[in-house]
């Protein structure tokens, strides 16, 4: 499977890849011009953070899409579940009921509720894009993809 | 890369200009072209406007879960105050311009030196009620009005404006409350107003930029040309050769760069001196030549039936300018303003092109500094002119040729003025109209500013004048925008055949192009006096004429300063990206909404060519069935 | 070819499938519940609130047993296993042998001996798909509903209940909503969205009683402060038993639940137990976990089953979210109570010696997934904000598979 690498020590916070997943996952789907993304709108959420280093500088923290992922794990709805082809942690968003068990199982805090507080958001791996929109958005390749 | 020598990508950005662009990308050195694959990540947080570093906080930015900065400052009021930054720095720029040419004609009328049109001179004179005893009085006295106004406090409104601009378009600015006060006050107060913890209200911010449009628009623009004229020279209608061939490797070339004219006539007329040319023949040239490059390049072209001696042609605009040094061609660059690129030093460096400054506010790195002063031109000048030799005679033969003779074309129109193309028209502008009313010419859309090479150099530009003249509409160019339009052909009478069918048929009777070549940015200020006396005839106001702007590459903050004046003015603006404001949905709003119903203008942001162009069309429709014709 | 029977499809009998199907592609896999449908019991209120049909409520995906080659017998009891002849017997009196089985019947609810409650036809349980179908059925025509217990399961039902129409009164012997979960504030704030949206509360009171119809219908519950509060249909929220009726006589060792050991397997060789059944943990992740513990034993795997840490929860009710985790009230002597009001977000956490012991966040819970990992290992604060706390404080990356470890 393919996996988001991070090389923290690489990442100066420009929040670049917060903005690319924003705009790849935007509500309103007229194009994907930065200049039009809402940046003030909850329903734009980025599934990836940046959280300061507390040793100095900055930690960039992707969802791994896990071998055996907490989320899937504790989602009682069958929304979550691993690809075992893709390895990717897929999401049903249909199938979800918002129950929130993967927030609270997920050990690295990824996962989220949406701005509805009826869904779930994590990464998708923009899945259909061409490979995920935050490692093409990253001006210091801290985060690339590989294949593990 | 194994192949790649150099740590530079060999990559390079899209030009309108294919030969351009298989040159830059044949060079064996860095130019802003290769520059923009790596600069291609651009922060979004920027690009909207949003992104605050007025203070120690910062740097803030908006995300939806933080909705202000530290200080409490939302989208709103972060994206106006960089706004309004960007709009005063520009206002400054161009009222450092008139400032000095200003200056110039007087210095020199003082000194009773070369007064090249006493033509334009009286007519100025007697616009702006001003008498005097002689020729050189009377400009003194212009000088010192112009001045005089430009160093009014801000709470004291500039008087010439109540000459300079159409009547009707001051009465809406009187009702509007956005008169400036002096120019210079009006970009103190706007870079205090945006200052830390300063003003908050974006509506007061922008009112703020339409000042700064109005006295940036009728000093740093209309009134630098008018008084260029009287110490250059008037535009006339001529053909004239643009591009890289234009260099002639059997002279010293001097490359020019700025915006600032009025600097270089001294040292303009020397360089044909007999002792001067005596000493490059000494040194092995046949003399000495000017290669035109950005918009100082662009005036002495406009004006060139005046320098046909020693101006070679203009070769290029702001992001050709690498390319010309990289012919190997130049032995020296002599500037005094933008667009100067930080980029072209290394090329200098590496071909040993000598770099003069003589303007400290343009002081490049590399640059020797001989500021220009007016009682010290004589031994300024022979110095610089020494420096000259002294490159010319440093570098060739070490230096390896790469010119492109084949580059650009010999027939471009240009020299069109508010004076000449109405005399062109047989000293009246009813042809214009007639044209215009019989919809053999649709409408007139200004297609200005800057080129710019992050999106592609000047492909949006061409793009869209192709799109206008297509849907006969007439282009008139002035900015870097013609450098690269003019470079394509399309001021060739050759280009009617891109035109529509009623354009076309104008320009073959006229024998003109389909796109008319005003030459600098400061010729933007000719367009609005076009547009004035278009109305003026008509009887109509601005905003109702079929005319619409398009600053479709805009760079600079002039350039933003510019379109608060097109704005002011009541026009549609086309801007290719958007100003750094779509983080506020307020500013976006006012300026691409709101502002039809304050001054009649509009921003239209659009990076389509064709859907640009559709737009663009659709107003000037809107407007002519608003006339009934 | 191993002979593998599991008993019940709820989320330990289906992840133990899908995990033995995984092990072993050939093994011979039946499953035997009394539910006629696979479902979520977390989501039978949607089902009752009429937001989701029972397809809606499935959490596996309809193909589930074709595509994993799985035999379910749907709809059937089993009554007996007989570990000597490994066998279990079904309702329709069938036989069936096994090699290894796994007991994943999960837990009934509980009916508390209050006056009529168990014998009254309007008494309802909320524990499966049954349930709800029953309860879907019984408020037909109705207006009023009487639930007991505000947990959870009490509060779930209520807000569907709500959302439909009902009067629904609750009573909760303890002085506050979803007692296990809350504390005094958080419990006020859920307890004003269900008043909002007409909920009537009775806290801190208990069921004394009740009064029955001619129908032998309970009409009005009777409560310990004297109050009698007329009602049509009765909802009993007041805890679970595990469902080891069937295995009287097998030899199966059960105490609170059926006991089994660190492999998950019962005091009887091949035989496992997991989810509620086992009474080691009452929610969901930790039922599939143990589900998966369970099959990989079963296929020889020897694999510890790592102690669950069951006090955790997250609810969503009328946009409200809420993760509690750990035991918020009371709290012990001697450790420290950090409270604070976050834009909105009511964050409480019970601190001692730099080890994080519960939290409850009410609001946004973006993001806080790491509190269980620090509170079930008991990992150092580093005198740190808790709150401020993210994984980044904790961050450790394979550099080969970039997975990510907690550095502590």
């Amino acid at each position: 499977m393919k996996r988001i690498f991070i090389d923290a020590e690489k990442c100066d916070g420009c929040m670049s890849c917060t903005l690319a997943c924003m705009n790849a996952h935007r509500k309103d789907a007229e194009g994907e011009s930065i200049y039009t993304l809402d940046l003030t709108d909850p329903e734009n959420q980025s599934r990836n953070f940046i959280k300061k280093n507390p040793k100095g500088g900055y930690i960039p923290l992707f969802c791994r899409h896990c071998d055996d992922p907490d989320c899937a794990n504790a989602c009682m709805s069958g929304a979550l579940k691993k690809d075992l082809t893709t390895g990717l942690v897929k999401y049903d968003k249909e199938k979800c009921a918002g129950c929130y068990m993967c927030v609270m199982n997920c050990r690295y805090g990824i996962p989220q509720p949406d701005a509805s507080l009826h869904y779930m958001v994590k990464c998708d791996f923009c899945e259909g894009k061409d490979g995920p929109s935050c490692v093409k958005a990253c001006p210091k390749e801290a985060i690339y993809v590989k294949e593990v | 890369m194994s192949e790649c020598t150099n740590c530079f990508s060999n990559r390079t950005c899209a030009s309108a200009d294919k030969p351009l662009e298989a040159f830059i990308r044949s060079l064996p050195m860095e130019t802003s072209h290769h520059r923009t694959e790596g600069q291609s990540t651009k922060c979004g947080f920027g690009l909207q406007g949003v992104c605050c570093r007025l203070c120690a906080n910062g740097p803030c930015r908006i995300t939806p879960k933080a909705p202000r900065g530290i200080c409490g400052a939302d989208a709103d009021t972060i994206v106006a105050r960089n706004f309004l930054r960007a709009v005063a720095a520009g206002s400054g720029c161009y009222i450092h311009i008139v400032e000095n040419t200003a200056k110039n004609l007087r210095d020199t009328a003082l000194a009773k030196g070369k007064i090249r049109s006493e033509a334009a001179l009286y007519r100025l004179a007697e616009e702006l009620g001003i008498e005097g005893n002689d020729v050189y009085d009377l400009a003194v006295k212009v000088a010192d009005q112009v001045l005089a106004d430009l160093y009014k406090p801000e709470y004291v409104q500039m008087e010439l404006i109540e000459k300079l601009a159409y009547s009707p378009r001051l009465e809406a600015w009187k009702k509007l409350g956005i008169l400036p006060g002096g120019s210079k006050s009006e970009v103190f107060a706007g870079v205090v107003k945006c200052s830390t913890n300063l003003n908050s209200d974006p509506m007061d911010m922008l009112v703020d930029c339409l000042k700064l449009g109005i006295s940036t628009g009728v000093y740093g623009l209309m009134l630098t040309n008018l008084l260029n004229d009287i110490l250059l020279g008037e535009p006339e209608i001529r053909f004239a050769p643009v591009g890289l061939n234009v260099i002639d490797p059997d002279y010293i070339n001097i490359m020019i760069t700025g915006h600032q004219h009025s600097m270089f006539t001294y040292i303009q007329d020397r360089l044909l001196d007999e002792d001067v040319v005596e000493k490059a023949k000494a040194a092995g040239a046949k003399g000495f030549k000017l290669v035109g490059c950005t918009c100082v390049g662009q005036d002495l072209q406009l004006r060139g039936a005046h320098y046909t001696e020693i101006f070679d042609g203009h070769a290029g605009n702001n992001y050709t300018s690498e390319a010309i040094l990289a012919t190997g061609g130049i032995d020296g660059v002599l500037s005094e303003f933008n667009c100067t690129l930080p980029g072209i030093e290394p090329i200098c460096d590496e071909l040993m092109i000598k770099q003069i400054c003589i303007d400290d506010v343009a002081k490049k790195k590399n640059a020797e500094l001989i500021p220009f002063n007016f009682d010290t031109r004589k031994e300024d000048g022979d110095r610089i002119i020494d420096e000259l030799i002294e490159s010319y005679k440093n570098r060739r033969g070490k230096v390896k040729m790469n010119l492109l003779p084949e580059h650009g074309n010999k027939n471009t129109l240009t020299g069109v003025s508010e004076i000449s193309l109405k005399k062109f028209l047989g000293d009246s502008w009813k042809p214009l109209i007639d044209l215009i009313v019989s919809g053999k010419i649709k409408g007139v859309a200004g297609v200005v500013g800057c080129s710019s090479v992050a999106y592609g150099h000047d492909t949006l530009t061409v793009a869209l004048t192709k799109e206008l003249i297509a849907k006969d509409i007439i282009v008139l160019s002035a900015g870097c925008s013609s450098g690269g339009i003019e470079n394509c052909g399309l001021m060739t009478p050759e280009a009617a055949e891109l035109a529509g069918p009623g354009l076309k048929e104008v320009c073959k009777t006229l024998g003109i192009p389909p796109v008319l070549n005003f030459g600098p940015c400061l010729a933007i200020g000719r367009l609005e006096m076009v547009a004035t006396e278009l109305a003026k005839e008509i009887g109509i106001d601005i905003p109702q004429l079929p005319l619409v702007l398009s600053a479709a590459q805009w760079l600079e903050e002039q350039a933003l300063a510019d379109g608060c004046f097109g704005l002011a003015l009541g026009l549609p603006l086309h801007l290719g990206v958007p100003p750094f404001i779509t983080g506020s949905k307020l500013v976006t709003k006012v300026l691409t909404e709101d502002m039809k119903e304050l001054t009649g203008g509009q921003v239209i942001v659009d990076a389509d060519a064709k859907s640009a162009a559709d737009k663009l069309e659709a107003i000037i429709l809107e407007k002519r069935s608003a006339l009934n014709i | 070819m191993a002979k593998y029977i599991i008993i019940g499809v709820g989320p330990a009998g289906i992840m133990a499938a899908e995990r033995i199907r995984a092990m072993e592609s050939n093994a011979e896999i039946t499953m035997i519940s009394a539910d006629e449908h696979v479902h979520s019991r977390c989501m039978l209120h949607k089902y009752l609130g009429h937001e989701r049909d029972v397809k809606g409520i499935n959490f596996v995906p309809e193909d589930f047993f074709e595509r994993n080659q799985i035999r379910w017998v749907k709809g059937e009891k089993v009554t007996r296993v007989n570990p000597e002849e490994k066998t279990v017997e079904m309702e329709c009196q069938a036989v069936l042998p096994y090699d290894k089985l796994l007991i994943a019947t999960g837990a009934a609810f509980f009916i508390p001996p209050i006056e009529h409650f168990r014998e009254a036809s309007n008494v309802y349980g909320f524990r499966d798909f049954s349930d709800a179908e029953a309860m879907d059925r019984a408020v037909e025509g109705k207006k009023r509903v009487f639930i007991v217990g505000s947990g959870l399961v009490g509060l779930d039902a209520a807000s569907a209940l709500c959302e439909r129409g009902y009067e629904v009164s609750i009573a909760e012997m303890a002085p506050r909503v979803m007692p296990l979960q809350t504390d005094e504030y958080a419990a006020s704030v859920y307890q004003k969205a269900f008043e909002n949206a007409g909920c009537k509360f009775y806290l801190g009171i208990g069921v004394t009683g009740s009064k029955v119809n001619e129908n032998g219908e309970i009409n009005s519950i009777l409560l310990s402060d004297g109050t009698e509060v007329p009602c049509d249909v009765v909802l009993v929220a007041a805890g679970v038993r595990p469902k080891v009726d069937f295995l009287e006589g097998s030899g199966i060792k059960i105490g609170r639940g059926i006991e089994v050991n660190e492999y998950l397997e019962t005091s009887i060789p091949d035989i496992y137990a997991a989810g509620d059944v086992n009474g080691l943990s009452g929610v969901w992740p930790d039922a599939m976990d143990q589900g998966k513990t369970a099959a990989m034993n079963m296929c020889g795997v020897k694999v510890e089953y790592e102690k669950p840490y069951p006090f955790k929860n997250t609810s969503n009710f009328f946009g409200i979210t809420m993760l509690s985790i750990g035991k918020i009230d009371p709290v012990d002597e001697d450790a420290e109570v950090k409270v604070v009001f976050d834009r909105g977000t009511y964050k409480k956490a019970i601190v001692k010696e730099d080890r994080l012991q519960a939290i409850l966040i009410q609001g946004d819970i973006s993001n806080t997934g790491i509190y269980l990992k620090l509170i079930k290992d008991q990992i150092p604060l580093k005198g740190k904000d808790v709150f401020k706390l993210s994984f980044a404080d904790f961050y450790g990356i394979d550099e080969r598979t970039g997975a990510f470890s907690y550095q502590v």
